[in-house]
């Protein structure tokens, strides 16, 4: 391949690429990790919301999953950046305004909100995946309701739900980009940055694109570690 | 019949509009094993489910040891006197053995983990698994898992046991051992509730027989009674196909 292009990485390594790498790699992972255990709460109630006996509940769950999974992410994005605070009472509008990391909170939230209702998603098809006989032989031994799902079929649908819930987690990372758009200064923000100051895209990019996958590589090792220390003797082995 | 364990009145159970039990009556006492038998898609597993509740039957009323189930309200603590074994195990995977049998005790009944252990190793004993007790249900057999499901039912000390097509999912030789365990129970005295096939061990086992049909009891009879002399045509029928079989 005949590229008419001299590279020089070196320049990454002095400031202000340097800088704006580092910022961008803590950012990423920072607002990646934090979405991502806001999400796990969040999809697990409303996961767990739309197995119960209540028609209400059920419908709050299905609602939200339904409006936060049907809205592409990037658009929820604007409408918490520049609608909602909108829909504030003046008092609360100013406060908002006035706080730090608005753009990084608004991200926190429109990430961790989309990501539960597709983590809300892997929990109900994960305990709809357990035979009902599960429930049956642990109604009839005299577990309560929140008993059986406690200690039976919670254990046994999580072990089902880890390659999913492991993809979601990658997902995650991977959909923090988006919050450059709202001028989060992660890493594809950083690349961007870069790129502009020394018209050096490739070697920009290239750095962006090795942080996602070296930090998707490390969820990868951890799931599959999770996976096997969990895994159930006598059951077929996923792998 | 003084002072039933089980009576079952005027019971109704419907799954859309298909009539899965239809005004069902019988009454069963202390100590005795019954059989119930019938064809497929007869109602005899819908009526085991509706003695625990499994089921929620629209009409009648099941009387369990003199208390009502439909006025019941604390459902855990009536299907913690109730054990039940199902077809396929339904053993918990990602327990051992031995916590299989204890977790309802410990947890539905707040027994101390040792004291609950203990009993669970006599029980496993009693059913000849006790050298399994550490194994996950996926590394025993499908008799041993089985026989360790009847540990588990039989760890809340049921007054009653309500046995669904137990040996329906064994290889033959693994049903032998499961009969055993199950014969040998009737013969403690426990009160239990059979759907089953096995037509040699009701004859040598069960008090008596219930023959159901489309969702009725159709005949019941005292166990010889009923093999040498079916009075209800479609139990003769039944007989001849499940005895002689072509």
């Amino acid at each position: 391949m005949n590229l008419n292009y001299t590279f020089n990485w070196g320049m990454l390594l002095v400031d202000p690429a340097r800088s704006w790498i580092l910022n961008g790699i803590a950012m990423t992972i920072g607002l990646s990790l934090l979405a991502w255990v806001f999400a796990l709460a969040i999809g697990v109630t409303i996961g767990s919301m739309r197995m119960t006996r209540s028609r209400w509940l059920r419908f709050l769950g299905g609602a939200y999953v339904e409006l936060f999974r049907n809205v592409p992410l990037l658009v929820q994005l604007f409408i918490w950046f520049f609608v909602f605070p909108l829909l504030l009472p003046r008092d609360w509008m100013m406060a908002w305004n006035g706080l730090d990391h608005v753009p990084l909170l608004t991200a926190l939230i429109g990430l961790s909100l989309y990501m539960a209702a597709r983590v809300a998603e892997q929990i109900r098809s994960g305990i709809a995946a357990i035979p009902k006989g599960q429930f049956a032989a642990a109604r009839s031994t005299g577990l309560g309701e929140f008993q059986v799902y406690r200690h039976v079929i919670a254990p046994y649908a999580f072990r089902v739900m880890i390659p999913a819930i492991a993809s979601e987690f990658m997902t995650t990372f991977k959909n923090s980009a988006l919050a450059l758009t709202i001028g989060v200064a992660e890493i594809t923000y950083a690349a961007r940055s870069i790129e502009s100051w020394s018209f050096r895209g490739i070697e920009a990019f290239t750095v962006a694109s090795a942080t996602y996958m070296t930090t998707t590589a490390f969820v990868v090792l951890f799931m599959g570690w999770l996976e096997r220390r969990l895994r159930i003797p006598g059951l077929i082995a996923r792998r | 019949m003084s002072d039933p364990l089980v009576s079952i009145r005027n019971l109704g159970l419907r799954y859309g509009t298909f009539r899965a039990l239809e005004d069902v009556s019988a009454d069963f006492s202390r100590g005795t094993c019954i059989v119930i038998c019938g064809p497929s898609g007869s109602g005899k597993s819908s009526l085991l489910r509706c003695i625990n509740r499994l089921e929620e039957f629209q009409d009648g009323d099941v009387v369990f040891d003199g208390a009502s189930l439909r006025a019941c309200r604390d459902l855990p603590r009536l299907r913690s006197e109730i054990g039940m074994v199902f077809q396929h195990f339904e053993l918990y995977p990602h327990l051992s053995v031995l916590d299989n049998v204890t977790l309802a005790p410990r947890i539905a009944k707040g027994k101390p983990r040792q004291e609950a252990e203990e009993t669970a190793r006599r029980l496993l004993d009693r059913v000849g698994i006790g050298d399994q007790a550490g194994k996950f249900p996926g590394e025993l057999s499908g008799g041993q898992q089985q026989r360790a499901a009847i540990a588990r039912a039989l760890a809340l000390e049921p007054k009653l046991m309500l046995f669904d097509e137990p040996t329906s999912a064994l290889d033959p030789e693994m049903i032998a051992e499961v009969l055993r365990v199950m014969r040998d129970l009737a013969r403690n005295g426990m009160t239990m509730l059979v759907v089953t096939h096995e037509m040699a061990f009701a004859r040598e086992v069960a008090d008596e027989i219930v023959f159901m049909d489309k969702g009725r009891i159709v005949e019941r009879a005292e166990t010889a009674r009923f093999f040498s002399a079916p009075t209800a045509p479609r139990a003769r029928e039944f007989l001849d196909r499940i005895l002689h079989r072509l």
